[in-house]
């Protein structure tokens, strides 16, 4: 079968973001998001560990025997998690200081055991890559844009450079991480329900030839 | 049926695998990316100075030295000279579980005495609340006369709100005690408890 990776980097940024859409990864999207660039970090991190961890669940999908496959996965993602660990204290110590305690608990991070199980262990290794890479990129921009939203407010900078002297502490706190999440889920399901709604507009209207611009159609 | 060809043979031969290539392969990384006690110590003094400094070795607990201890409060690990100003690490008990909190401290040379005037984060075992303890809260152990303070039998307190300097954290105080007692080791080794 032909992979579609069109529908699938769809899937993982906008689709099924794994932040916005599935609603996944909280615990790292409230804690770490008081930083652009500790979102940054941690999406990366994700990203590798999406990335291997769903070519080797691919790889190994007819030898892992069912019933153990939970804690098969969980091992596997367990080793590619401390191998991030490893790399970041090695070369990038500032950004494993300022991902603490989340780094080792991207293990439990429900993305990936949700990817693994439902994706990687039903696909091929190809599409399996692209479906970590394209999460990855989805949860990455999420906690990026997050992140910048909430240290432009918190803190009156952006990555680290100081903008103004004004700042609403709120944004920094826990309570504003929440507050600024649901801003997001709700901006981001109005963009893409408003997108889609358009497009079904001007599919029905084309009746079925999407080669049409929608002006057209109407 | 034979031995090997069950399900729960297969179960347990397939997870073994896995962890023993996973630890094998964790342990070479390990080794390749092993972060020495000197490098730390070179970020340590590179985050406070913010630049590269030579040091001297005056106390290392890793080498031959003996780890200085004082009871219930913590521990002074390593000791260095840096162009004439002391660099600390020290741990701080009665932490969060009873875990601990390891601060790298600034004294820097004040006439005759020491002032603490900078202190990083190390590492934090089993201090979950960490992130509360902000750069203020730090700043608040700032302290220009050490020795004085020692006289004066003023150490920091993160209960006491008639201390030196309180500096309240709602949510971590366990973790605040540990970094207080981490500070207090420092008071203690200039006072010349040694």
């Amino acid at each position: 079968m032909k992979t579609n990776f069109k529908k699938i980097a769809k899937d993982g940024i906008i689709s099924s973001n794994p932040t916005l859409k599935l609603v996944l990864g909280t615990c790292p999207t409230l804690a770490l998001t008081t930083a652009a660039m500790n979102g940054i970090g941690m999406g990366l991190a994700v990203t590798f560990v999406l990335i291997c961890s769903n070519i080797l669940i691919s790889l190994l999908r007819k030898a892992i025997p069912k019933q153990v496959r939970i804690p098969a996965f969980i091992l596997i993602i367990a080793t590619f998690v401390t191998i991030v660990r490893l790399a970041l204290d090695y070369y990038l110590p500032d950004i494993y200081e300022s991902l603490g305690l989340y780094l080792p608990l991207i293990v439990v991070n429900c993305i990936i055991l949700a990817r693994a199980e439902s994706f990687a262990s039903k696909n091929g290794v190809l599409a399996s890559a692209a479906d970590g890479l394209f999460m990855g990129i989805g949860f990455t921009l999420a906690l990026t844009t997050m992140g910048a939203v909430r240290e432009i407010l918190g803190a009156g900078a952006i990555f680290g450079y100081k903008l103004w002297d004004f700042s609403i502490g709120f944004f920094s706190s826990s309570a504003g991480a929440f507050f600024t999440y649901a801003i997001f889920i709700v901006l981001f399901a109005l963009i893409t329900d408003s997108i889609a709604e358009k497009t079904k507009l001007a599919e029905k209207n084309n009746n079925g030839d999407f080669t049409k611009p929608i002006e057209e159609a109407k | 049926m034979k031995f090997y060809k069950t399900v729960w043979f297969k179960c347990i031969a397939c997870l073994l695998v896995i962890a023993l290539i996973s630890g094998a392969s964790i342990t070479v990384l390990a080794n390749l990316w092993e972060v020495s006690a000197t490098e730390r110590t070179a970020r340590a003094i590179k985050k406070i100075y913010g630049e590269e400094k030579e040091y001297s070795v005056i106390l290392d607990a890793d080498g031959e030295d003996e780890i200085i201890e004082y009871d219930g409060v913590g521990t002074v690990n390593k000791v260095y000279d840096v162009s004439g100003d002391l660099l600390f690490r020290t741990t701080g008990y009665k932490g969060y579980k009873n875990g601990t909190i390891t601060l790298w401290i600034k004294a820097a040379k004040n006439g005759e005495t020491y002032a603490i005037d900078k202190i990083i984060l190390q590492s934090a075992e089993k201090q979950t609340l960490m992130s509360k303890l902000s750069g203020d809260f730090y700043d608040g152990f700032k302290l220009t006369d050490v020795t004085a303070a020692y006289n004066d039998k003023s150490f920091f307190s993160a209960s006491d709100k008639t201390a030196t300097n309180y500096n309240p954290v709602s949510g971590a105080t366990y973790s605040a005690t540990a970094a207080t007692n981490a500070v207090n080791c420092v008071i203690r080794y200039l006072g010349g408890e040694r």
